[in-house]
């Protein structure tokens, strides 16, 4: 009923016959929704679709209540599972479930960037391929490449690091390796080693933003970010005064989790709920976020409630800087907050809703470039502008 | 020893902070001295690029730290060691792509970048050239060059060139000085004639009956106007005075003597009458990364009264203003605090501004900063010797100009490059 058309009545009419009667958000989605055929991915039903991605992050950082995180995660892996049975009957069964399966393994620690993982899962892939020559190779990567992205379509950094390795694959092929097993050697090599990359990653964006905290600033932050985690902890280890006023996030509540660990570093620090961002801008001297995806125009894809803060700061001149490894760098241009496919999370309210009242559930939102002031990457520091002009030289 | 001494003049010139007035000035010097650094400089054989680079470092860290405010110090220097990596890089494709038909040796690494099987030399050369640029998306999955990892394969005979080989590296290394100080003496031609090729622009810009206002006195924008005027175009220049050194006094009056109509107003009175102006165009001290500029005092509100108005505010800036940092917290870091003689008359004012009366701290301050910082988004144009370009594109001629790993200037305790 929530579309951009004005004639809503009409809209209403024919929506109602989709969406399913009893309450939205608690239920677990209805057996319905998971017998569409042909269907391994769990996002396509609008309503009902939940963000793998998003759903990960909750589990990694936020703090939920058990009951609810554990209908969660069975309706989760509800569609994971109906999803691997769907592809196992399709041809090439055995190796699409095994990435996928593969990347879920990856994707469950804590401290792996999606990116990372969907490498790993790639490059489990070679090991296990039984190509004789790069194009068979190449065939098969961009098939488990593509399995991949539509398991998850929600997820930024999971497209961007296929993507960036399918890539790369077509490059070093390029370069005329004579021998097949030492390309192939070199691809899973290098595939193991992005780990370490994503992890200096974030050493050199903490190093490149330290002269940007000053004695006695307050940076305000929005959720929990790794990479924001580890520029904070950096600045408290060379010994800076610093405050940190943090935001709840809610629904994941992931700024509870950012608070903790902050304490834990001495570092002072204040927890607001969302809404209590414009009252307290007036003392903030920057903004610091991480990002889920940086896209074409320089605008950054992160958690829901960034826009706002974004536009907050903008508006009383306070800089927003950003942190983000390069991998995460895609080739999106939203025009518009709805441009993006949906990311849908449950939330919790902690009493039922009625049928009727309809919940935005979106987990994610879209800055543009005009709001953020600079990026800080593994490339360096880089300004909203720079970022298409390194996409065009990637991909063009 | 002789190189010391003019390398200790230039420190003390530079610290004195007045000897030596504007960047132009200042890079120039520091130019000429970092080319008798390099040809005095004693190369080894092997990996001279990497001893060019280190003694240059060196000076180079002593200038800066003797003023760090005047930026064109530290930007001449990043300039130079481009030069030099760029210099070395091209030798080095030259002389893979004269090893055509020979075998190639393994043990030679003059610098990171070894010889490499004939079929790959020029994807050798690109991944070499690529590791000059800042690190990229391309690269990311590379860490280190393709050259290091590539296979020896079928064309690696043995290193029985090994004296085609030592003839090649002596002329290589006469050839690498050689062609630094050329390129060296062509950055000094570059900063000496800035002025002429911005000026050059100039008639794209200033239009028949238009009115410009400027703000103290540079000569850019003396050239800049002067060039507009030999073309026809008549326009008339309104001069902020620019207190408290008052240099538009005496920009005007160069104006006068070349017949331009010339109106002089106070700094305060420029939010009055930009309205009436139709373009701003000013001078710079330093141009940063993010497209921020560093300009003598009174420059914010001139533009921030320019973008009130809708007036474009230009500024002109040679190439070696332009300095590959990003500032984060300019108005502090990147300034300087003149003399309040400047704007008080001690005698006057000495019972004020008396240390030994009283409680022994004056009530009066007097704080007399040189420059003022005016953001990126505050400036629709700057015009340099490399054309007319946007604030937002200015990282790329910083990708042009300077390697990434000379962003901080400090003598490695490590060998290498």
């Amino acid at each position: 009923m929530w579309h951009r058309s004005a004639s809503f009545i009409l809209d209403k009419n024919q929506n109602d016959t989709v969406y399913p009667a009893d309450s939205v958000t608690l239920t677990p989605p209805p057996p319905s929704s998971i017998s569409t055929p042909q269907n391994p991915n769990p996002n396509l039903n609008r309503n009902m679709s939940m963000s793998a991605y998003y759903q990960t992050r909750a589990a990694h950082h936020g703090v939920v209540t058990s009951d609810w995180l554990a209908q969660s995660q069975e309706a989760a892996t509800r569609a994971v599972v109906t999803g691997g049975q769907e592809i196992v009957d399709g041809g090439k069964s055995g190796r699409a479930f095994s990435v996928i399966d593969e990347f879920n393994n990856w994707r469950k620690q804590p401290d792996l960037a999606e990116a990372v993982a969907a490498i790993r899962a790639l490059a489990a892939v070679i090991r296990n391929s039984e190509a004789k020559t790069m194009m068979e190779l190449e065939i098969e990567l961009k098939k488990a490449s593509d399995s991949l992205k539509s398991w998850d379509t929600t997820s930024i950094s999971l497209t961007a690091g296929c993507d960036l390795f399918m890539r790369y694959v077509t490059r070093t092929s390029a370069l005329e390796y004579e021998d097949f097993n030492s390309a192939r050697s070199r691809l899973i090599e290098r595939a193991e080693k992005f780990g370490e990359i994503s992890y200096k990653a974030r050493k050199i964006i903490a190093m490149l933003s330290q002269d940007f905290i000053f004695d006695g600033c307050t940076i305000l932050v929005h959720g929990f970010s790794r990479v924001v985690m580890e520029v904070l902890k950096m600045a408290a280890q060379n010994k800076k005064l610093f405050r940190v006023l943090c935001t709840e996030g809610r629904p994941d509540r992931s700024g509870l989790r950012l608070a903790n660990e902050l304490a834990k570093l001495d570092v002072p620090v204040k927890l607001l709920i969302d809404s209590a961002v414009a009252y307290t801008m007036d003392e903030v001297d920057m903004v610091f976020v991480g990002a889920d995806g940086v896209v074409e125009s320089g605008g950054i894809i992160n958690m829901m409630g960034t826009y706002q803060i974004a536009l907050v700061a903008h508006s009383m001149n306070k800089p927003v800087y950003v942190a983000a490894e390069s991998y995460k760098f895609a080739r999106l241009y939203p025009l518009d907050q709805k441009d993006m496919g949906p990311a849908l999370r449950p939330i919790d309210f902690g009493v039922p809703i009625p049928s009727k009242v309809e919940v935005e559930t979106s987990a994610r939102d879209y800055t543009p470039p005009q709001y953020l002031t600079l990026l800080f990457t593994d490339l360096g520091v880089l300004t909203p502008s720079v970022v298409s002009d390194e996409l065009i030289q990637l991909y063009l | 020893m002789t190189q010391i001494e003019p390398q200790n003049q230039l420190t003390l010139d530079l610290s004195r902070k007045h000897k030596i007035e504007g960047s132009q000035a200042t890079a120039r010097q520091t130019a000429e001295l970092l080319r008798s650094v390099i040809s005095q400089q004693r190369v080894p054989y092997t990996n001279q690029a990497g001893a060019l680079i280190d003694a240059v470092k060196a000076i180079g860290e002593q200038l800066i730290a003797a003023n760090p405010v005047e930026l064109a110090v530290g930007n001449i220097v990043r300039r130079v060691l481009h030069i030099i990596r760029e210099e070395d890089l091209s030798l080095t494709t030259a002389a893979i792509g004269g090893l055509n038909l020979s075998a190639v040796s393994d043990d030679e690494n003059d610098d990171d970048r070894d010889g490499d099987s004939t079929l790959s030399a020029a994807a050798v050369a690109a991944a070499a050239r690529s590791t000059l640029r800042p690190p990229s998306l391309q690269t990311l999955l590379e860490d280190t060059p393709v050259s290091a990892a590539v296979p020896q394969t079928s064309s690696s005979g043995g290193d029985s060139e090994g004296k085609s080989k030592s003839a090649d590296k002596s002329s290589r290394s006469r050839k690498l000085k050689h062609d630094v100080i050329e390129a060296v003496n062509e950055l000094i031609q570059d900063i000496v004639t800035c002025h002429e090729q911005i000026a050059e622009q100039a008639v794209e810009h200033i239009h028949q009956n238009e009115v410009i206002l400027t703000l103290g006195s540079s000569r850019t924008v003396l050239e800049f106007l002067f060039a507009a005027k030999e073309k026809k175009r008549s326009f008339r220049v309104f001069v902020a005075e620019g207190a408290p050194r008052y240099q538009g006094h005496l920009l005007a009056k160069e104006l006068v003597a070349r017949g331009l109509q010339t109106t002089l107003i106070t700094d305060s009175a420029v939010f009055a009458m930009i309205s009436r102006v139709n373009m701003v165009i000013v001078g710079a001290h330093a141009v940063m990364a993010n497209g921020g500029v560093i300009a003598p005092v009174g420059m914010n509100l001139v533009a921030l009264a320019a973008q009130k108005h809708a007036v474009p505010f230009v500024v002109l800036a040679g190439s070696h203003k332009l300095c590959p940092l990003y500032p984060h917290n300019p108005e502090v870091l990147l300034n300087e605090l003149r003399s309040p003689s400047e704007l008080l008359d001690f005698g006057e004012f000495s019972d004020c501004m008396d240390f030994g009366s009283g409680s022994g701290s004056p009530l009066l301050h007097v704080v007399n900063p040189a420059f003022d910082y005016v953001p990126p988004k505050l400036v629709s144009l700057f015009i340099t010797d490399a054309g007319g370009h946007n604030p937002s594109y200015m990282y790329r001629l910083i990708a042009d100009y300077y390697s990434a790993d000379d962003l901080v200037v400090q003598r490695r305790a490590t060998a290498g490059n």
